[in-house]
């Protein structure tokens, strides 16, 4: 349930949300068929949710999870891979897919009257062939990924920080993983991942938009009914993350990179508003603490920080990019500024001002079907509840300052974890 | 009840009805152009002011990125820091940059708050307050962003690619270089302030939740008492074809071309435009299938329009590791080569399909149909309305592209390399 209003965002929302309609429907198979229905829009938008990443791989199979994803593009006994690419063109989808730690996201979005032929289509990649030629032709992808990556060093840092934070929890995995693990992969290990995780209840069809709900799930059933299930379950253990200072050096850098990580809380916290108010406050890329210590002085030309929520464990993570003879000094001012919020906590205004940021940025995403299916299905296939963006709006402005002052109150700017990725000319302790 | 009937059942409370931009030319000349979306709670706002590294003087690349930055700290009454604490209050969403022949100011907020956002948005190019004390740290971040640069190597291929083809000042990198950076002072940047924040040729486009008398009666409150003559932007000279090589540390090479393309907002640029996308639109466009599909040579290739101002020009892009740049290259040019033998009725039909309904798509976002607005004033002189492109997009058959294609063989373009390795294909005979 939701508190009272308190904002003027949230009556405009409202105004919105009297147009949704939630449906929701459980196949017998355990599919969650799920949908937002907005008689205003002009386009609609399908995605099968995956529930699986990097975090379910061991490390032997590390980035089979992404590599997948763009194996189930190259077709199956009844497509071949240009057939889909050319079916999705037909349908004039804007259509892609990703991958992160939690999960994996196909989607597309048609002019309403196509969305039959949309679904029946993404419902082709959720049974693919995994052919062994396209399996080797889809490595050298995979692999120019990774090389293009790497070209990317405020990505890249978080790639190889991230590990070392999480100190081995899944949740640090690299989605893309590494040459090495890619290299060696076989299609049998991709077989064997797919069989263990693509599960009908691991999945949920989410759509976003205009159709027609009963259609949708006629569809689902005739296609995805008999579909075999199995379970899918997800290990979470416990999470001890690092402390303290780590770098790499590559002569080949211009700039310091800094990843920043901190201890945060999980996405069923019920927090997690408070978390992202909080982040905000101290480090959105315009306006924040972080932004009038360091950008607004032109100290260095990026500094943020903002709360990731992740299903069983969360963190506050922040970039840094900076000149490597200013590296220690930015780095420890960030660090000054992260500190200090734990005596001196945010304002009302600072804390009312980020709030309004972050209703704006939820309202303007959700604009289109397309920009409002990822939150619906993510939210859905996590927490297992619909939100609307009403209601998110409304948590966010609801959030407590005082939520936010328990958060600080547990120091976790105390415990941070700092790494540089740079040339080398600067101080990196090891 | 069917899709179909769904569909027709709600036409008349669809996005796609009056979609028609309404324009106004303020007394002092600023060009206000909106589209009502009475649907949504939010409204967006692009303002594109006509300066940026092309207007930059001699010896002091960088002025424009410098002022930009510079504009937006502090304004009429407030401060840098309290401008900033009364947008953000207002929960509004910047953004906006500084690039070639343009720069430009956006901001998303609720449409509630409109009348409480345009004089604050606006204060920013009609009484900026340009304080001494703002101009270093301004300067500096100007400095960082162009020594960030190395670290993208996709990104500066761009940069390079542009300033081998276009051999007027619009080749200039929007980042100015570190000798012109340096030499700016205040004063020098006071008066590019002087010339440049003019209404005149300035474009204010807005879309959203609000209705045309109050965004007009908003916009005219804030941006009426704006005076000054704009600044006349020199034509688009193109270079001699040729090659270049950057030797970069990175682990794949960049792989840029260019050549000129037609007029933007012509017929024929539509024709151009339809062909482009027949081979590289899609994941099921030419250039996809052959470089990534079947040979797995790169993740990243493409192939798109852009335009300056009465300028359009066709650039390609692809990232490859050195030991496969060479076959990236070669099929890349082959594609464009064997695009001039024509394309086939589904081809065409795949590809026209795809582009209109990104158009429905992107008119349904209200950042993106103030963005189109702002360009197509900006570029073309008037906001075409989605209809009016739609329906050109329809018109273009296959006879009209084949036909196109077979006269308009492919122009021996720039290309530029980046990367570890030169790159030996295409090289002319």
């Amino acid at each position: 349930m939701t508190r009272a209003p308190v904002d003027d965002a949230t009556p405009l929302a409202g105004e919105v949300a009297q147009r949704l309609r939630f449906d929701k429907a459980v196949l017998d198979n355990g599919l969650a068929v799920i949908g937002e229905h907005n008689a205003g829009a002009a386009s609609v938008a399908a995605g099968f949710f995956v529930h699986t990443g990097a975090r379910d791989e061991t490390p032997e199979v590390a980035g089979v999870s992404h590599f997948l994803e763009h194996m189930v593009f190259k077709g199956n006994e009844r497509y071949t891979a240009e057939d889909i690419n050319r079916t999705f063109d037909e349908l004039g989808a804007q259509y892609n897919a990703f991958t992160s730690e939690e999960r994996t996201v196909y989607y597309g979005a048609v002019l309403p009257e196509r969305l039959p032929q949309l679904i029946d289509l993404l419902a082709e990649l959720m049974r693919p062939a995994l052919r062994q030629e396209d399996f080797d032709v889809e490595k050298k992808v995979i692999l120019e990924e990774i090389a293009m990556y790497e070209d990317r060093p405020h990505f890249h840092v978080f790639d190889i920080s991230a590990p070392l934070f999480w100190s081995g929890h899944p949740l640090g995995n690299s989605v893309l993983g590494t040459k090495e693990s890619i290299g060696a992969l076989t299609r049998e290990q991709m077989l064997e991942y797919f069989r263990r995780r693509y599960s009908p209840q691991n999945l949920v069809l989410a759509v976003s938009g205009r159709y027609d709900w009963d259609a949708v799930l006629e569809q689902a059933e005739r296609i995805a009914g008999a579909w075999p299930t199995f379970e899918a379950p997800r290990e979470r253990p416990e999470a001890e993350t690092a402390a303290g200072r780590d770098g790499v050096v590559d002569p080949k850098l211009n700039r310091v990179h800094v990843a920043y990580y901190a201890p945060g809380i999980a996405m069923t916290d019920p927090r997690r508003y408070a978390a992202a108010v909080l982040g905000n406050v101290l480090g959105d890329s315009s306006g924040s603490r972080l932004y009038w210590e360091l950008v607004d002085k032109g100290l260095a030309d990026n500094a943020s920080l903002g709360h990731e929520a992740n299903e069983d464990q969360g963190a506050f993570v922040g970039y840094v990019s900076v000149a490597p003879e200013r590296a220690e000094d930015v780095i420890a001012r960030y660090q000054e500024v992260l500190a200090r919020a734990q005596a001196e906590p945010p304002t009302p205004e600072e804390w009312r001002r980020a709030q309004r940021k972050l209703a704006t940025g939820l309202t303007l995403r959700a604009e289109t079907p397309l920009g409002r299916l990822t939150s619906l299905g993510a939210t859905y296939q996590s927490l297992g509840v619909y939100q609307s963006v009403a209601e998110v709006v409304d948590r966010v402005m609801n959030a407590q300052l005082e939520t936010g002052l328990e958060l600080l109150a547990a120091r976790p700017f105390d415990a941070s974890f700092v790494f540089t990725l740079g040339p080398g000319s600067h101080e990196a302790p090891r | 009840m069917s899709s179909d009937d769904d569909a027709s059942a709600v036409a008349g409370t669809t996005p796609e009805v009056a979609r028609t931009p309404l324009t106004a030319t303020l007394e002092n000349g600023l060009t206000i152009v909106y589209e009502a979306m009475p649907w949504l709670p939010s409204v967006s706002a692009t303002l594109v002011l006509p300066f940026g590294s092309v207007s930059d003087p001699e010896g002091f690349e960088g002025a424009a990125t410098v002022l930009h930055e510079w504009m937006q700290r502090g304004a009429g009454d407030l401060d840098s820091r309290a401008l900033s604490d009364a947008l953000e209050d207002l929960g509004v969403r910047r953004g906006g940059g500084s690039s070639r022949e343009s720069s430009s100011l956006t901001a998303s907020f609720l449409a509630s708050e409109l009348e409480a956002v345009m004089p604050l948005f606006a204060s920013m190019v009609t009484s900026p307050r340009l304080d001494d004390a703002e101009f270093e740290a301004a300067r500096e971040l100007a400095v960082q962003e162009l020594e960030s640069l190395d670290d993208s190597p996709a990104q500066r291929l761009f940069d390079e690619l542009l300033a081998a083809f276009v051999a007027s000042p619009q080749g200039r990198s929007p980042y100015g270089t570190a000798e012109g950076l340096a030499a700016l002072t205040p004063a020098l940047v006071r008066e590019e302030a002087r010339r440049n924040l003019r209404p005149t040729g300035a474009v204010l486009a807005l879309a959203g939740g609000a209705d045309w008398d109050r965004v007009l009666a908003a916009a005219r409150e804030a941006f009426g008492g704006w005076q000054g003559d704009g600044v006349n932007l020199p034509g688009v000279q193109v270079g001699k074809p040729g090659r270049r090589h950057v030797v970069a540390d990175s682990a794949q090479v960049q792989i840029g071309l260019a050549f000129p393309g037609p007029k933007p907002g012509t017929d024929e640029a539509y024709v151009h435009n339809v062909a482009l996308n027949v081979l590289s639109g899609s994941m099921g466009s030419r250039l996809f299938t052959e470089v990534r599909e079947k040979r797995g040579l790169v993740y990243s290739v493409s192939a798109f329009f852009r335009t300056l101002r009465g300028f359009g020009y066709t650039v390609g892009y692809a990232g490859t590791t050195p030991e496969r740049a060479d076959e990236t290259l070669a099929v890349f040019l082959a594609e464009l080569e064997r695009l001039s033998e024509g394309v086939t009725a589904e081809e065409l039909e795949r590809a026209k399909t795809g582009m209109l309904s990104a158009l429905v798509m992107q008119g349904e976002s209200s950042s993106a149909t103030a963005g189109r607005l702002a360009a197509d004033v900006f570029n073309l002189g008037r906001a075409r309305t989605l209809q009016e492109i739609t329906a050109k997009v329809e018109a273009v058959t296959v006879e009209d592209v084949n036909e196109y294609v077979a006269t308009h063989r492919l122009p021996e373009p720039t290309i530029v390399t980046l990367g570890p390795a030169r790159v030996a294909a295409g090289v002319a005979q």
